[in-house]
């Protein structure tokens, strides 16, 4: 560690020391301020600032809309852009800091750009990050979803290099990584289940969504603790200069958001709430059997923040969010996310940029049956304290630097169950489990000439196995061998990694660049579940004596090239992934409510490797993407397949997208997308014999030697704009292709003596409509 | 939680049908074909044999359900303390005992020897938990009733207990697996009620029930077993069960101690 470390610093100082050699003596100053949008006063992220005198000079504003920019003495034009608004252009004179806030005005429709918004023009060739994607949640909406409910993480599964769960399915699969190698942040917490309804919709409500940003390559180093990608969406501030209510109506839910100043232009709220009715049709049926079922969830976004002075302002967000499904009194089960975010930015001087947040998360889940009076109830949760501070430090227009730390404090109650009849009660008590997660980071930004700029940092993490708590040791057979109980606050281990990230830009051109990077990630908390959806039962671990942190290298190399004035965008991406110690289940694994959970896993490798080729056409009447992705995940383990590399799950050859959105008229736009991917790998039955006490048995020869079906699915939409209202019309899989959500093997019910496979589909042809409204 | 998917699903089925269709069908699967794998079932009880042991061969999975026997197998029963029988193969892959009497507490060890290669097992037989009654009563799930079957009794306390009830209807043992242990339970009288998937109960019908007292391996097994008899495809790792035998035999030797209750439903 330590070594790295210094050679980290040396060559800093090192960068640091030659910039400040080939500068000139002339005296610099800081010009600095917020990037907003007029109309409401959203801090806007990702806006671009430049000087026309010095176009390869540039700085990005940052999460909460601050930039600074240092340049030499002199007169100026500064000029900023944002993708969908008109750019702004002003002259300053810099013979001292200025301060600017900058007001940016949003286009009008007719002017609107596609889903992917590029700040500038050639963003993606002079931006150091490769695989980073950026959604503008405004223009969402016209992208046809499930049930017309426009969802984030959908949008996000039309990028190349993710890969969506499937039909019924938020869960995505990054670069060959699994569903919980994703972190998903909402306002910097940790978000454990992102999905409602068993998979059907994600918990994300993008009435309440201002900014979705996805890493899938080398993740900057302020993130960490997940391995294949960061999904960081950050909530709406609220219109700090006028109120306003939106909704909307649809087939599934409804939804309703106000957003306002609390002093205008010091301070603002913003509210969102959305509810299913579909339990209040099913009430109305006769049939007792359908009444009694429970069936909705509902989830509340609501953020508020408050300017103090010059330097500060702080803000509280918050999400809370609940999933029922139940029927009369034999059975039920709810499951929901909690999450609080208090933070507080501070400029220290118009270099120096500082942000403390206060975070708080959980995840839980109860279950109760109730069946001729025995009762059964169980309750499992995951529960997140924790502080994160940043400090950004805007060193002058070749340099910047990012640095901080995170302390999360993981609180696991794997389950409690109770289980009551008449004569008595008793309950079961799994050890719940403590640990302490810590990081510490700094990173780089060093543009080394106007053609090569460099990103580099690294993340020293430190993941604590905390008392009180019993803890097993297993032999071969995963029998118990021995245990060892800790007291409160004891450490039982600490498992340190080193995470260093490099990425690197070379431009080749005006429209073209090459892009490199090195990344290493670890994650300390992994999910267990024994089913290929994500089911709200399936549930999370530490580390522990057993259970090792997973480890990712990542080397990626891309080439970005820009056609026609920057029209057209192309970017082909390659990476390599090298996965240690990953889990997977024991033959016939019992993951749920199992003290002994950790003597059913399995601990083995794995490698990914792909390549993701890009086409976008950003402007115009005609916009949209064709994404590709040729890949191979696969893994390995002494005790499956013979100790030989077999396919992931998630692993598919095969990955294609194609998205396009048509502008008619001021009023009406359609949009397509289709997809195609090959099948996941599978574990099939080669064979069957009979158990006389029993049944007829499938034979299994392999994990995963199977594929599924190829899927593919064509969608239709059609928007409304209206001057208050919008229609939107969408047709989910419009050519009404039966893709396999799952395939069985059983008894041929006409025939007891011969054996089939049945394949389920789940939707064909799904219509919806919904209306929007704002005043 | 397989099934609250299933209950989710018919549920939006359901209620969104008039608007869409979710489908089954039965589909052409391409499987390999895989070479004939040893399967041997057998059990000792603590009631008076005969036991048997069935030998037996896997099918490709496209092919009929007839299983090929495997026949000229030397087949042994053992216990701990030393007593011992070789089975004789009355029919095409079943083998017999003729003296051996199973006693609960000690450890039966069976030993088959077929085309050269030797594949052992060991159980032990735990102690006899009586059924203390039988009750009859309803279960509704919507708008079926159903007729089921309460087992009452008492778990003993401070020792882990694995449990299996059989269903024999009729003279007919129903295919279902019903397994407990007292996890949650040491200790309690309890109350299980036996809920068939297939047949329902119908009055006049004669139903007994046998608890049988198994091992923690067997248990094991049969828990798997139930799970991938219909496997389907959102299982991330169907797999053969945890046999008990050794050299990569499918199937379980059971040494278990049954005890038997009667009713007629009402």
């Amino acid at each position: 560690m330590s070594k790295a470390g210094l050679v980290m610093i040396m060559i800093m100082t090192l960068a640091s020391s030659l910039s400040a050699q080939t500068e000139p003596v002339r005296k610099k100053y800081t010009i600095s301020g917020h990037v907003k949008d007029s109309k409401t006063g959203e801090a806007m992220i990702g806006a671009t600032i430049m000087l026309e005198e010095l176009p390869q000079i540039g700085t990005a504003s940052n999460a909460y809309g601050f930039y600074s920019l240092t340049v030499s003495e002199g007169t100026y034009t500064i000029i900023t852009r944002y993708m969908g608004y008109t750019p702004f252009s002003q002259q300053v004179v810099m013979k001292q800091n200025v301060k600017l806030n900058i007001e940016l005005l949003e286009k009008g429709v007719e002017q609107k750009a596609v889903v992917v918004t590029g700040e500038k023009k050639d963003e993606n060739i002079k931006e150091i990050q490769m695989g980073m994607e950026k959604l503008d949640v405004k223009s969402i909406q016209d992208i046809p979803v499930l049930f017309g409910e426009k969802d984030v993480i959908k949008t996000v599964q039309l990028l190349p290099g993710v890969k969506s769960g499937g039909d019924g399915n938020t869960g995505f699969y990054v670069r060959g990584g699994a569903a919980d190698q994703n972190l998903i942040l909402l306002d910097e917490a940790n978000v454990y289940s992102a999905s409602h309804f068993l998979g059907f919709f994600s918990v994300f409500n993008s009435d309440a969504i201002k900014d979705v940003t996805l890493f899938k390559g080398e993740m900057p180093s302020e993130y960490g603790g997940r391995l294949s990608s960061v999904l960081d969406i950050k909530m709406k501030d609220g219109n700090a200069k006028d109120f306003g209510v939106n909704g909307g109506i649809g087939l599934i839910a409804s939804r309703l958001s106000v957003e306002g100043p609390i002093v205008s232009d010091k301070g603002s709220f913003s509210i969102s709430g959305r509810r299913t009715y579909l339990d209040l049709f099913l009430k109305l049926s006769s049939d007792s059997s359908v009444n009694r079922v429970r069936l909705y969830f509902y989830d509340l976004n609501a953020k508020a923040n408050y300017q103090l002075g010059e330097n500060d302002r702080i803000y509280l967000s918050g999400y809370f969010g609940k999933d029922v499904l139940g029927f009369g009194n034999t059975f039920g089960i709810d499951w929901g996310n909690t999450t609080a975010t208090f933070r507080w930015n501070h400029l220290f001087n118009e270099k120096m940029f500082s942000n403390t947040s206060l975070i708080y998360s959980t995840y839980d889940y109860t279950v109760i049956a109730n069946i001729n009076g025995n009762n059964l109830n169980l309750i499992s949760k995951i529960k997140d304290e924790g502080v994160k501070q940043d400090f950004q430090y805007f060193f002058d227009s070749e340099n910047g630097v990012k640095f901080g730390l995170n302390s999360i404090y993981h609180a696991i109650v794997p389950g409690t169950a109770t289980f009551a009849d008449s004569a008595q009660t008793s309950t079961l008590e799994l050890t719940n489990k403590y640990s302490w997660e810590n990081a510490f980071y700094i990173s780089h930004d060093y543009k080394l000439s106007p053609i090569i700029s460099v990103q580099y940092g690294v993340r020293f993490s430190f993941f604590s196995v905390l008392g009180p708590g019993v803890f097993y040791t297993y032999d071969s057979k995963g029998d118990r061998v021995d245990s060892l109980a800790y007291g409160s606050g004891k450490f039982i281990k600490t498992y340190f990694n080193l995470e260093p990230r490099i990425a690197l830009n070379y431009i080749l051109d005006d429209e073209s660049s090459l892009k490199a990077s090195y990344g290493r990630t670890t994650q300390n908390l992994h999910l267990l579940s024994t089913s290929t959806t994500s089911n709200p039962t399936d549930m999370w671990i530490p580390n522990s004596n057993n259970v090792q942190p997973e480890i990712a290298d990542q080397v990626s190399l891309g080439y970005f090239r820009n056609f026609e004035d920057n029209s057209y965008e192309f970017s082909a991406e390659t990476y390599y992934k090298l996965l240690r110690n990953q889990i997977d289940y024991k033959d016939g694994a019992q993951i749920g409510v199992n003290e002994n959970v950790e003597s059913q896993l399995l601990f083995g490798s794995g490698r990914a490797y792909g390549l993701e080729l890009f086409l976008k056409k950003k402007y115009g009447r005609l916009n949209g993407w064709i994404g590709y992705t040729l890949s191979r995940t696969e893994l390995k383990f002494a005790e499956i397949n013979n100790g030989n590399y077999y396919p992931a799950h998630q692993d598919r050859t095969h990955d294609i997208s194609v998205v396009g959105i048509y502008q008619l008229s001021d009023k009406w736009t359609f949009s397509a997308t289709w997809v195609y991917y090959t099948g996941n790998a599978v574990t099939f039955p080669s064979g069957k014999y009979r158990i006389l006490e029993y049944n007829e048995v499938n034979y299994f020869t392999e994990r995963n030697g199977y594929r599924m079906p190829a899927y593919h699915r064509l969608d239709l939409g059609a928007t409304w704009q209206g001057e208050r209202s919008s229609w939107t019309f969408s047709l989910y899989n419009a050519y009404g292709r039966e893709n396999a959500y799952s395939i069985r093997f059983q008894k041929d019910p006409n025939d007891p003596a011969k054996t089939q496979a049945v394949q389920t589909a789940l939707f064909k042809f799904v219509p919806s409509i919904t209306y929007n409204f704002r005043f | 939680m397989k099934l609250l998917r299933h209950i989710l699903i018919f549920l939006m089925i359901a209620a969104c049908s008039g608007i869409f269709l979710s489908c089954q069908k039965v589909i052409d699967v391409d499987l390999n074909s895989s070479s004939p794998h040893i399967v041997i079932e057998g059990y000792i009880s603590d009631q008076p044999g005969p036991y048997w042991v069935r030998i037996s061969q896997t099918v490709n999975y496209n092919q009929p359900n007839t299983f090929p026997p495997v026949s000229g197998a030397t087949v042994t029963l053992s216990d701990n303390i030393g007593n011992s029988e070789l089975l004789t193969e009355f029919i095409p892959g079943f083998y017999m005992s003729s003296l051996m009497q199973g006693v609960p507490g000690r450890t039966y060890t069976l030993t088959v020897l077929s085309n050269g290669v030797t594949y052992a097992a060991s159980s032990m037989m735990p102690s006899p938990v009586a059924i203390d009654y039988l009750l009859q009563n309803s279960f509704s799930f919507g708008m079926d009733n159903s007729k089921t079957v309460e087992v009452h009794f008492r778990d003993p306390a401070g020792i882990d207990n694995y449990y299996r009830f059989v269903e024999i209807k009729n003279g007919v043992q129903q295919q279902f697996m019903f397994l407990i242990n007292d996890q949650l339970q040491d200790g309690n009288e309890i109350t299980s009620t036996l809920f068939a998937d297939e047949d329902t109960l119908r009055t006049g019908d004669s139903v007994s029930v046998q608890l049988r007292s198994i091992d923690k391996n067997v248990y094991n097994y049969f828990r798997s077993l139930s799970q991938v008899v219909s496997s389907s495809s959102s299982s991330t790792s169907p797999a053969n069960p945890p046999s008990n035998l050794s050299n990569g035999a499918l199937g379980y030797f059971s040494a278990y101690a049954v005890r038997t209750k009667f009713i007629i439903i009402q």
